[in-house]
């Protein structure tokens, strides 16, 4: 008798709404929180290094001589510890996943230099 | 409700079928049998477990030459941990009851697990070295507190105790790359004022084999390799020219 | 009788998500013999303890598997904790139990939906995979990832789930709980599910004893042994727990006590979000762990008893880090379960099993 209880089940699963989505016409809103991206606000940037040094995989370079703060998205695990790390909470992350790329690149970010701006306004 | 909790105690090597034999009779559960690389020889703790309470028999430091009896005779189920402690530590046991001979993992390279990166190797020596240089310290700070600091010491660049303790801590690779950088630091301290002194000192030509190691140090393997050899050509570049002045 | 014949059975086979070997000596149809392998996928990662310092190497043993993600974090977590003797908050203790049990609800819906469809049930696969997707949403939800959570760490959680999200994840499990219900009762009365499944792959209850068996496999041949019973963390604060425990040791109590499980972990979800206590859900880890400190831990994945070992050598990368997964506690057990049975039953029978070899081969 089981079977015709899930065969009910099944039957009746014709005519509801789908479970999936019919992507990639449909997306779903992601939701507060979802380990998408990291992103950086560069203003608030001190380029004090703590993020490159707690990252597990090793995915964040800073180069303090040329202003600049890199992130590898490819080694990234969206582990979130440099977002808890940073002091200056300059780190996000961002809900929306990155879009498929063709080839590996990295992202680099210029830091704007706070004494530099003093100097020329 | 029994309580769960954990217990370490050690035993020799001859005990340890004993011990499992006595456990087994007495209607112990096995749990596990690991392996743990140190300096002084392989550990192997064997676990046991009796109502919640895990009991970790350790054997300490076990010799190169030493065979372990097997105690599969007792417990089938150990015969994973056994093949595996055999194939990645290369201990020898003897007589498990289903027996891989070797062939439980398909390795490239004999024992992985008993390897010691040499960057791992310098950072243990560090640690050690900074303890004592701490202790050292410490007793020389009690024996003589009126003592006049050593100001013999110039202050030409971080010496060997600074780099220590600034690296303490740091893992292997970083630890490696501060060092170069605080050496490399060092040493165009100590230049400056050898030039200063004796002018007519040739200045070297093209970057030594040093400056190479410590430009590399931290790279990754094939990386280190095409930077080598860019350097080696430049300095080899820099010693033609030299001699073409002369 | 026939002669005897060796039979590979694997590494690739269409019931084995993952690498197993067996060799299968077969006469006249029945299996005399089983010789069990694995160390097709060894990744090493114990040795990657030495590169990674304690609060990153959690992110690697999150990794050694997806299916018991959660479970390898908690434990490994625990055990780096005991190392210290760090005492993290209780509201800590509860989320975590809370994400451990919804993983093992999705572990078990996701192997019941295997097991349908290695028995042809292929409805059943359907929607038992559609109710697993409603845990997945949860996850997503609460920490923000959906297999790999990333959210224990050491010294507590990263995120708090607050009581609008609570209340959600009741509501979700109640959904879950109704159309989960008519699935398993479907299943455990379907006469050609018994027809394959009851009385195949026997192990007695003194084989479970004598061989150190683990988890739901022990549990069906009767052997309540449960490390969630030793009442560790927030599992001490249940009202009541009883291992679930069949007597018959087949196929079928297999099935059954693992479609059981997922009842009881809906309710063990639901007592302690009803009993969750205000509080910090962190406390912060200083320093390092002591040179030569070692410290064990058992805690119960969704396969069983998988027992943990740290050892410190006073830096902040830790000297050695053990993990004995269920699944090669059970290996010896399974090899016993399959003497005996017939060929055509052997993919059943470690189906019901349930190795998990990527936690095995770490």
């Amino acid at each position: 008798m089981g079977s015709f209880k899930l065969g009910g089940m099944t039957f009746g699963s014709l005519f509801k709404k789908p479970e999936t989505l019919l992507y990639p016409f449909e997306t779903k809103t992601p939701p507060a929180g979802l380990k998408g991206h990291i992103v950086i606000d560069a203003s608030r940037c001190i380029l004090c290094g703590i993020c490159a040094k707690t990252c597990p995989a090793d995915a964040i370079a800073v180069e303090k001589k040329d202003r600049t703060w890199a992130i590898d998205p490819f080694r990234c695990v969206q582990c979130a510890s440099c977002v808890r790390a940073c002091p200056k909470s300059c780190l996000t992350m961002d809900p929306a996943y990155t879009p498929i790329a063709t080839a590996q690149s990295c992202t680099v970010v210029e830091v704007p230099d706070p004494k530099a701006a003093v100097t020329e306004s | 409700m029994t309580e769960f909790s954990q217990e370490f105690r050690e035993i020799a090597l001859g005990e340890v079928h004993d011990v499992a034999a006595e456990r087994h009779a007495a209607g112990w559960r096995y749990v596990q049998i690991l392996a743990v690389n140190t300096e002084a020889g392989v550990d192997l703790v064997y676990s046991y477990m009796l109502d919640g309470l895990l009991e970790n028999d350790v054997v300490r430091a076990l010799p190169a030459d030493a065979v372990v009896p097997s105690i599969t005779d007792l417990f089938l189920e150990a015969f994973v941990c056994e093949n595996e402690i055999h194939d990645l530590y290369d201990v020898a046991i003897q007589d498990i009851a289903i027996d891989f001979g070797g062939m439980f993992y398909q390795l490239s390279q004999k024992a992985p697990m008993t390897v010691v990166s040499p960057e791992q190797l310098a950072a243990r020596e560090k640690a050690r070295k900074v303890v004592a240089a701490k202790a050292a310290k410490e007793a020389a700070a009690k024996q003589a507190p009126e003592a006049v600091p050593d100001t013999a010491a110039p202050a030409a660049g971080p010496t060997e105790e600074e780099i220590q303790a600034k690296i303490a801590g740091l893992p292997p690779e970083k630890a490696a790359k501060v060092r170069a950088a605080m050496e490399a630091k060092a040493k165009k301290a100590a230049v400056v004022p050898a030039a200063d002194e004796a002018p007519a000192a040739p200045k070297p030509a093209g970057l030594s084999e040093e400056e190479i190691q410590a430009k590399i140090a931290g790279l990754d393997p094939e990386k280190a390799a095409k930077v080598r050899a860019a350097l080696e050509a430049k300095a080899a570049k820099a010693a033609k020219t030299e001699g073409k002045g002369e | 009788m026939g002669k005897a014949t060796v039979i590979p059975f694997g590494p690739q086979h269409p019931v084995l998500p993952e690498p197993l070997h067996l060799d299968l000596v077969v006469q006249d149809e029945t299996v005399v013999d089983v010789l069990p392998q694995i160390g097709f996928v060894h990744r090493g990662l114990e040795k990657l303890v030495e590169t990674r310092d304690y609060n990153q190497f959690i992110y690697i043993a999150e990794r050694i598997c997806g299916i018991c993600a959660t479970g390898h974090s908690v434990g490994y977590a625990e055990t780096v904790e005991s190392l210290m003797g760090v005492e993290i908050p209780k509201r800590a203790e509860y989320l975590r139990v809370i994400w451990h049990e919804l993983s093992r609800v999705h572990s078990h819906l996701l192997w019941l939906g295997l097991a349908a469809d290695a028995f042809g049930f292929e409805s059943m696969f359907m929607h038992c995979w559609r109710l697993r997707e409603r845990v997945l949403d949860l996850f997503e939800k609460t920490t923000g990832g959906r297999v790999i959570l990333s959210v224990v760490k050491v010294g507590g959680v990263v995120r708090d789930i607050d009581a609008t999200q609570m209340a959600e994840i009741v509501s979700v499990l109640d959904g879950i709980k109704d159309d989960y219900t008519k699935i398993m009762n479907t299943l455990l009365t379907d006469t050609s599910v018994k027809n394959r499944t009851v009385g195949v792959g026997y192990l007695s209850t003194e084989d479970a004893q004598a061989l150190s068996m683990v988890g739901p496999f022990a549990r069906a041949s009767n052997l309540p042994y449960d490390v969630r019973s030793f009442g560790k963390g927030a599992y001490g604060d249940l009202a009541d727990f009883q291992p679930i425990t069949a007597t018959e040791g087949d196929c079928y109590a297999r099935v059954k006590v693992r479609c059981l499980e997922v009842l009881q972990s809906i309710e063990i979800i639901k007592e302690l979000a009803a009993k969750m206590p205000a509080g910090d859900i962190e406390v912060a880890v200083k320093g390092a762990p002591a040179d030569g400190a070692q410290a064990s831990n058992v805690l119960e994945q969704p396969r069983g008893e998988c027992y943990y070992y740290a050892r410190g050598n006073g830096t902040k990368n830790l000297e050695r880090m053990r993990i004995r997964t269920p699944t090669s506690q059970n290996l010896a057990g399974m090899t016993v379960a399959l003497k005996g049975c017939d060929l055509a039953d052997v993919n059943m029978i470690i189906l019901t099993i349930d190795p998990c070899i990527s936690c095995t081969e770490r």
